[in-house]
């Protein structure tokens, strides 16, 4: 434990680095744009007006974004396992989908970066912002500790169905692990396309995300009709992008193999009433106990359990055990 | 309960009508493909494209506030029609297992039986645990009436009574319901989680803490010591009827064969 101010204060001084490196005068914009009808093809005495293009984000907003999204992860895991508290939980995803997705129009997001990433990995000659490199690790590393938290609250994709369901059905466990195995093979298309050439290079999944026209309200008419299609059928069946077609949601289970924390049903506290099972509309509770890999983080479990008022730790009470003390 | 219907019929009719209106200004929209036009109509056309967008923004925005008011009335109708807080929910569990027509404590007891026993047995002290033995295999327990009544014929105290049918284990005071259910709590049964079982049948079948029989006398709860089948563990024993591989959902099933 010595050895934490030291860690602290090298990441306040890789954080200083960052925020000084930023490129703060806009990049010079020279493309020819050759496949634009010209002036002279348009005639008239047209003029092609000149070039714009709009100044990045400020580095330290963009640094602002990760922090940001670090921080909710971090109400998340403390709101779900500690204060065991849907009400929260909710109003946390209502906040992260109003920033992270109406605000920042769904861009940057770890689901995407995956792809910047393995770009970076494959063409030396792409370089990748620390930003999008820290948006793609940090829910991974959360995961690597506590689960899925990320998925719960944080992830405006993942918020906007969250808010949709209503009346969720179990799906039956064969289909629904059959299902599961989508967002592997989605993985692999998404990978393989980015891989490509730069100029043959295509993003899979920020081409075909479902919700984000509706964070910017605007879209190819197919992929609004496809995202309607998702609330729609979300209302019934929990998430179903989420646990069918997330190609990140495949990394983050992988990465939950090895968190020691995470929503857990613990034998000895509860009563084996299975409430809890039948809340969870994504079938992440398995013969009473919960699933790591598939559990979204979502508390409806601990909402809809009858000890918890008693198990919440922040919600301490004091309890009369004169009748059990004298049985 | 008809607020919530209402609410949700409103909102979810107000997100039809932005989806139409915004699929309609889509369909409607004139694509022309690109073409050299004079200044004062490629005005024209692109302020028509700058108002679209404009009002299809709005709409949008009505669409989602349709939608979140359309979502949050639409929770609401369908929490009233499934109680989701825990505590409805075990009340409304409670009345689950099969109650036929409750059985009524009987209020007089025939007592003529244990006169006869009496009779047959004899008056002395070495006669109360025959006598405690043919009352309890007669009335399925030992009601107190029989119990004073055998007091006054006998030589017998109601001290010695007492101490008696207390002290041993096949006795018991309080009448038993129409249906036993031992439930194993031996070694096997204990570490497959054999006290979850009993707890969810108490819960289940609403019996208090300290009592063994349900409101109905249907079920009498007994823990007993092994039943001999521990590879099935958890196990219980209803009547005849042995169920094992228990959870606590499928032990309340269990009881169900009596029905």
């Amino acid at each position: 434990m010595s050895g934490l101010p030291q860690v602290v204060g090298r990441a306040c001084a890789i954080l200083a680095l960052l925020v000084r490196s930023a490129p703060a005068q806009a990049i010079p914009y020279q493309r020819p744009v050759d496949t634009a009808p010209q002036a002279d093809s348009i005639g008239g005495g047209y003029k092609v007006p000149p070039v714009q293009k709009p100044l990045p984000r400020d580095y330290w907003l963009q640094v602002l974004d990760v922090v940001a999204l670090a921080a909710a992860m971090g109400v998340s895991v403390w709101l779900v396992l500690r204060r065991r508290s849907r009400r929260w939980l909710t109003a946390l995803t209502i906040g992260c989908l109003a920033y992270f997705g109406f605000y920042r129009e769904g861009c940057i997001c770890p689901i995407g970066s995956l792809q910047n990433v393995v770009v970076a990995l494959a063409d030396p000659k792409y370089s990748i912002p620390m930003v999008v490199t820290a948006t793609f690790v940090l829910p991974l590393v959360v995961a690597l500790f506590f689960g899925r938290a990320f998925c719960g609250g944080v992830c405006a994709l993942g918020a906007i169905q969250e808010l949709v369901v209503l009346k969720p059905v179990q799906v039956p466990r064969r289909l629904d692990r059959a299902l599961g195995l989508l967002k592997y093979v989605y993985l692999g298309l998404a990978i393989l396309f980015a891989v490509k050439p730069a100029l043959a290079r295509d993003f899979l999944i920020c081409r075909f995300d479902p919700f984000v026209g509706f964070f910017r309200r605007t879209g190819a008419p197919y992929m609004l009709i496809l995202g309607g299609g998702f609330l729609v059928v979300g209302m019934f069946v929990g998430r179903p992008y989420c646990r069918y077609l997330c190609p990140y949601g495949g990394l983050l289970a992988w990465c939950t193999r090895l968190a020691r924390r995470g929503v857990t049903i613990t034998p000895n506290k509860e009563l084996d009433c299975g409430l809890c099972s039948e809340a969870c509309p994504y079938g992440a509770i398995e013969e009473m106990r919960a699933v790591r890999r598939n559990c979204l983080y979502c508390a409806r479990c601990y909402a809809s359990c009858p000890r918890d008022g008693e198990l919440a730790h922040a919600k301490a009470r004091l309890v009369q055990v004169t009748g059990a003390a004298s049985s | 309960m008809t607020g919530a219907r209402t609410g949700s019929l409103i909102a979810g009719s107000l997100v039809v009508v932005c989806v139409a209106i915004l699929a309609t200004d889509y369909a409607l929209a004139p694509r022309q493909p690109f073409a050299a036009r004079p200044a004062a109509e490629q005005k024209k056309v692109t302020d028509a494209r700058l108002a679209r967008k404009t009002r299809d923004g709005v709409v949008a925005w009505g669409l989602i506030a349709a939608a979140a008011a359309f979502l949050m009335f639409a929770k609401g109708v369908v929490r009233q029609e499934k109680p989701s807080a825990p505590g409805d929910r075990r009340q409304a569990k409670a009345p689950g297992p099969p109650r036929r027509a409750p059985a009524a404590t009987p209020p007089e007891l025939d007592l003529t039986f244990v006169d006869h026993l009496v009779a047959k047995i004899g008056r002395g002290k070495e006669a109360a645990i025959p006598l405690l033995q043919a009352i309890q295999t007669h009335y399925r327990y030992l009601p107190d009436d029989a119990l004073h009544r055998i007091c006054e014929l006998t030589e017998i105290t109601p001290a010695e009574i007492a101490g008696t049918s207390s002290f041993y284990g096949q006795f018991r005071r309080s009448p038993v319901g129409e249906h036993i259910v031992r439930v194993c709590h031996g070694t096997a049964c204990h570490v497959s989680g054999a006290r979850q079982i009993s707890e969810e049948l108490r819960r289940y079948l609403a019996i208090p803490d300290g009592e063994d029989t349900d409101a109905a006398r249907m079920f009498t709860l007994d823990e007993v010591a092994c039943l001999g089948c521990c590879s099935l563990a958890p196990v219980l024993m209803v009547d005849g009827h042995t169920a094992g591989k228990l959870t606590p959902a499928t032990a309340c099933e269990a009881l169900k064969v009596t029905a």
